[in-house]
């Protein structure tokens, strides 16, 4: 008969347990100041070989059969460091080194400017769902201008007829008087909740084989057709369009980038190829979450300038060519921004890679 | 012999030094107090700042142009703060720290399927489908969310929606403390030590059974303790040639022998033994 020895559990634990509340030590430090990085450099040095004779001591425990307990207290230690040592950062793509968390190495040159790039990067990706948005967005807002321009009661069965009547009503008015600080700060503040809700919405029901964005899109088109042919139909329509111009690029341009998105992620599920449907949304969410969080500052852009600039007093024809050349630099920004751009691309390789 | 099979409520997580560990997953009522703490916790807040800002219009004393610009600068201030109640708090913390103050206080934590921290691209993408999970009541907060439940009883590692797409988890973390040695109390004396055995070998059921019953004896009543040591010790005392008249001091001396003299074990008894735990 074969026989094992190893040294009594005692034994093992009187001559490891001093490493082991070490370890307990540097890693309750760590999880107090949340990080390693102002755990001072002496603790960060003992950190991996500790961490790496944890490992070890439980191997052993477990090939020489000690009691469950020990080795339940090694294995929430191991796991303790392991989150530690092992961070969110990718590594590096190209030696396939593991990441190291906490210490990760920012990346060099203007790390603002690579993320400027990566969102209109994966934007051009998905260009095939973002255009498909754009038609499910802009077909129905412009049939339901023309809907409403033609017979204003179509605006009514879309819209509530109490908030057409409103809205007309200020939007006649004109904006010489602009609106007060108060309430333009009341109204930024909605649009941020209202919008950004709603393209976060927009991109996550997506995930419904793209029916829940497709929804949405349809939905906002011939909502905001509504309201701008019966505004315009009722004599407004120099007003609200002079509204509407300054942040309308930003604004418009974010929901048909997020409904995109959810086009995309829907896509990806109901068309795997070669992939498992999880793998294959997995991937694609990866690779369009960059275009959501794009879209969510874009319209905290929206909503600020909707706030504080469409309603201001200032003149129609100001108004217009800000609205113009904001237009020609957002279209300008998705189309060319980040092209070519080597370090963007090897911060995709990297996120890709994890 | 399955007892030492792991449980399905466990993922095993395997570290570039091919060491597997495993972590507990955290299940769907243990999830849902923790979100429903989150809620209190973030509408809470809300509602006291607006409190707060009710109050102060109503004591002071403005003009009428005044007091409009303050009511609607405060009311612009709710409305941002209630979009960040209701998309930024948890993908922020989670991206931030891993956990939010309602799951730190049920022992939750988020970390990718490979059991590393989540960044705040993850953290973000698994909370955005919150709104997915809610399907398909599309303007429910996501308390009554149907499809994340639906999806948590059928993946094997209890993900809703937004955690399958992520790529993420939610685990238990446990870090106990090492737990005190076994010491035989009152220790061995001289008759008991003349009876005993040099080598008790012990194969590893065994060990796992009477440890489990050594810790837990102190708990037991001693009619209890008495009848379940009566379920082995006159197996051991025949193999060992102990003649005691305690079974539970009887296991406790077998063990002490095993444990802390120079250790010597039999190999398993059977082969599906061998699996770790």
């Amino acid at each position: 008969v074969e026989v094992t020895s190893a040294p009594s559990e005692n034994a093992f634990s009187a001559r490891r347990r001093s490493d082991w509340t070490d370890l307990d030590d540097i890693l309750r430090a760590t999880e107090a100041r949340n990080g390693l990085v102002r755990l001072g450099a002496e603790r960060i040095a003992r950190l991996p070989p500790l961490y790496r004779n944890a490992c070890a001591d439980l191997a052993y425990a477990r090939a020489a059969r000690y009691s469950a307990e020990l080795v339940d207290y090694l294995q929430g230690l191991v796991a303790g460091a392991h989150t530690v040592v092992y961070g969110r950062s990718a590594g590096d793509p190209r030696t396939g080194a593991p990441p190291l968390s906490g210490l990760g190495v920012r990346a060099r040159g203007s790390s603002l400017r690579v993320a400027l790039e990566l969102f209109p990067r994966a934007v051009r990706r998905h260009k095939t769902a973002i255009l498909v948005s754009l038609l499910l967005f802009f077909v129905p807002l412009l049939g339901s201008i023309a809907m409403s321009l033609k017979d204003p009661a179509f605006a009514a069965r879309v819209a509530p007829e109490g908030l057409l009547r409103n809205l007309t009503e200020a939007y006649r008015q004109g904006f010489e008087s602009g609106r007060g600080a108060g309430a333009d700060a009341q109204m930024a503040g909605f649009y941020v909740d209202n919008n950004v809700g709603i393209a976060l919405r927009c991109f996550a029901t997506g995930l419904a084989f793209g029916l829940g964005s497709a929804f949405y899109l349809v939905e906002n088109g011939l909502a905001m057709g509504a309201i701008f042919g019966y505004v315009a139909a009722h004599g407004a329509g120099a007003n609200i369009l002079t509204f509407v111009v300054g942040h309308g690029s930003l604004e418009l341009g974010a929901i048909v980038l997020a409904g995109g998105a959810g086009l995309a992620l829907g896509w990806s599920v109901v068309a795997p190829g070669s992939r498992t449907r999880v793998a294959s949304l997995q991937a694609t969410a990866r690779s369009v979450v960059v275009i959501v969080l794009g879209a969510g500052v874009m319209l905290l852009m929206a909503a600020a300038i909707e706030g504080f600039w469409s309603a201001s007093s200032v003149g129609a024809v100001v108004k217009r060519s800000v609205g113009a050349a904001m237009f020609v630099a957002v279209s300008v920004y998705l189309v060319l921004a980040g092209r070519g751009s080597v370090e963007a691309e090897a911060a995709e390789r990297s996120w890709r890679a994890r | 012999v399955e007892s030492r099979a792991p449980l399905d409520t466990d993922v095993a997580i395997e570290t570039p030094e091919h060491i597997v560990f495993r972590y507990r997953l955290a299940g769907p009522a243990r999830r849902l107090l923790a979100y429903l703490l989150d809620l209190l916790i973030c509408y809470g807040a809300f509602g006291a700042v607006a409190a707060l800002l009710f109050l102060g219009a109503a004591g002071a004393a403005m003009t009428t142009r005044a007091a409009e610009d303050a009511m609607g600068a405060g009311t612009g201030l709710l409305l941002l703060l209630l979009f960040a109640v209701q998309w930024l708090y948890f993908a922020v913390l989670e991206g931030w720290r891993g956990t939010t103050p309602g799951k730190a206080a049920f022992g939750l934590r988020v970390l990718t399927a490979a059991g590393r921290p989540v960044g705040f691209r993850e953290a973000a993408l698994r909370n955005v489908l919150r709104a997915a999970d809610a399907l398909p009541l599309a303007y429910s907060a996501g308390i009554v969310s149907i499809a994340g439940l639906v999806s948590m009883s059928s993946t094997r590692r209890f993900q809703r929606l937004g955690d399958l797409v992520a790529g993420t988890i939610v685990v238990v973390p446990s870090r106990g403390r090492a737990s005190a040695p076994i010491v035989l109390s009152p220790p061995a004396e001289p008759g008991e030590l003349a009876q005993l055995p040099d080598h008790v070998r012990l194969d590893a059921d065994e060990r796992e059974a009477i440890e489990m019953f050594l810790r837990r004896r102190s708990t037991l009543g001693r009619a209890r303790e008495t009848e379940l040591a009566s379920m082995i010790a006159p197996r051991l005392c025949a193999r060992f040639g102990l003649a005691a008249p305690d079974p539970s001091r009887a296991i406790a001396l077998l063990y002490d022998r095993a444990a802390n003299a120079e250790r010597v074990e039999s190999p398993p008894s059977t082969e599906a033994a061998v699996s770790w735990r």
